[in-house]
């Protein structure tokens, strides 16, 4: 067997290890349990990781404006960390990698560089169908266990975690222009459209990478914005979802149970 | 003057001590403690068992001087000290639910602290067993341990899993760091820093590995509630420490029993409160 040659030594015994049929997860039992319903036994824990120094780029003051070299580092480590996690789960021959998380680190003995991290739990269909996605890829999801089985009871398969980011530099306001409007009620315009493209941007890049995965639709998105280490006039938009598609025809869900609790 | 036989102070202090570490022998009398809710114990039952006792079990393991300050690489001794005060915590929590003659131990609370000098490790839980075990129960060997609540111990069993024991992995390494050279170089480039990457991923992998083999040990099939941590150490702050661990488990039934879950839909609503604080405005 050849082993991917950027994984780390432990990883690659580690995942020897997995194949001779040990697994492990960071599923809860609950979790465990549902991804076994849906039809999935949890096959590793999967993990990939990258450490990267972000750049520098000169912001205009008085302008709002896309930094594309930072927005450029923020996808990039992602893309690397992610990358490495789906190489392990490849590895295993896994169909997929749920519960997928994305951490960024910052250490103090690093300056101007994160450590981008993206942790799973790979799974594989217990009826040996393929899951892979669109790529020939495992599929990889943030959703949890309880989300994943019931997007499986509707049909839907998930196709892989898509995500758009864009790293914006808002324009500071001119004197004149906070004395202005001081004392009244009014829509700073400026600051509502460069918060307002920033997002459009983001969500764009998620779509497009749903859109190149053939998916019909994004679950689960969530926004996200931090200004990481970069001062208030900048921050990262990141948006994040599952792209799914539709495998079987119509599924009839069986009627959810009404119920109220007296545990109030 | 008759002659007093002269104390032994040493010997005094020494069966004081050991008739300290051993436990009363349970009684038919004795009570039943347990740190569970009573909801907890209600499903316990349920599922055919009952708690024993509070057991705990702890260690402390010394590290040898110095090993954080300066070095390059892993920290070879802090993981071998992490991972005795580990073995030897478990060991010390499975005799205690031996005495008290428990089954196993679920809800295990870990608290492991990492010191300069010393690791602490310290496993407290409830010792559980079957119920209706006879006058004269079979008490295994080596009882499983878990840090999985009564709940989810419950719900494994009804799946037909059971957990095993803990499987612990650590490891503690050497930041690496940059030339000045390189500092400059690559002060506006966008570049993965790849010595520092692979510094990092290299120890949370050994950690991960290390978890697995201790699962293997224990004869676990599997490892459910992976926790990882990580971060400097708060003393040393150019060592990073890696840990990883869950609960191993194995399938003792023939197969997996599906749980077969049904949709339900609360129709509560969200309480809100009423707080005379908000009137007052932010």
């Amino acid at each position: 067997m050849t082993q991917p040659q950027d994984l780390p030594k432990d990883a690659a015994h580690r995942l020897e290890e997995l194949e001779h049929g040990l697994f492990t997860s960071d599923l809860s039992v609950n979790e465990f349990l549902l991804v076994k319903e849906a039809g999935f036994h949890p096959l590793g824990f999967v993990m990939g990781s990258s450490i990267y120094h972000i750049g520098l780029q000169t912001r205009k003051w008085g302008e709002s404006q896309e930094l594309t070299k930072l927005t450029e580092a923020m996808y990039t480590a992602r893309e690397l960390a992610m990358n490495r996690m789906e190489e392990e789960a490849t590895e295993l021959g896994a169909d997929g990698v749920v519960g997928v998380r994305l951490d960024v680190n910052y250490y103090e003995w690093g300056s101007d560089s994160a450590e981008f991290i993206a942790f799973g739990t790979a799974v594989k269909a217990e009826n040996g169908q393929s899951y892979r996605n669109a790529q020939g890829k495992p599929f990889t999801s943030d959703l949890s266990g309880q989300d994943f089985w019931t997007l499986m009871q509707t049909g839907h398969v998930p196709q892989g975690l898509v995500m758009g980011t864009c790293v914006y530099h808002i324009a500071h306001r001119k004197l004149t222009q906070a004395l202005g409007s001081v004392g009244q009620n009014v829509e700073l315009p400026n600051f509502t459209q460069a918060l307002y493209e920033a997002r459009e941007l983001a969500m764009t890049r998620m779509q497009d990478e749903a859109g190149q995965l053939n998916a019909s639709g994004i679950v689960g998105v969530r926004l996200e914005e931090k200004s990481h280490q970069w001062g208030s006039h900048t921050i990262e938009f990141l948006a994040l979802g599952t792209a799914v598609t539709k495998t079987t025809g119509e599924v009839t869900l069986p009627k959810p149970i009404t119920i109220i609790s007296l545990d109030n | 003057m008759t002659d007093i036989p002269a104390v032994d102070v040493r010997a005094e202090m020494l069966s004081g001590a050991k008739s300290l570490t051993v436990a009363a022998a349970p009684t038919k009398s004795r009570g039943v403690t347990s740190d569970l809710s009573i909801d907890e114990a209600l499903l316990l039952h349920a599922a055919g068992w009952e708690p024993v006792d509070l057991v705990c079990g702890v260690s402390v393991v010394s590290v040898p001087m110095g090993v954080w300050n300066w070095g390059q690489g892993e920290i070879t001794s802090a993981a071998a000290g992490h991972n005795a005060a580990v073995r030897e915590a478990s060991a010390e929590l499975r005799n205690e639910c031996v005495k008290v003659q428990g089954h196993g131990v679920v809800g295990v609370r870990v608290d492991v602290e990492v010191h300069p000098h010393h690791i602490d490790v310290e496993l407290t839980g409830t010792a559980v067993r079957p119920v209706n075990q006879g006058a004269h129960p079979a008490v295994p060997a080596s009882p499983f341990i878990s840090d999985l609540s009564a709940r989810d111990f419950t719900l494994l069993a009804g799946a037909g899993w059971m957990p095993v024991g803990l499987a612990f992995g650590a490891s503690f390494v050497y930041a690496p760091r940059r030339s000045a050279g390189d500092t400059m170089r690559q002060k506006t480039q966008n570049i993965e820093l790849t010595n520092f990457t692979e510094a990092m991923y290299a120890a949370r992998e050994s950690a991960m590995e290390r978890m697995q083999q201790s699962a293997l040990d224990v004869h676990g099939q599997g490892v459910v509630e992976v926790k990882v941590t990580e971060g400097p150490m708060h003393f040393a702050r150019h060592a990073v420490g890696f840990t990883a661990w869950g609960t191993a488990v194995r399938l003792v039934a023939d197969a997996h029993q599906f749980v077969q879950p049904q949709v339900i839909l609360p129709l509560d609503d969200k309480i809100v409160a009423f707080e005379a604080q908000s009137l007052r405005g932010a």
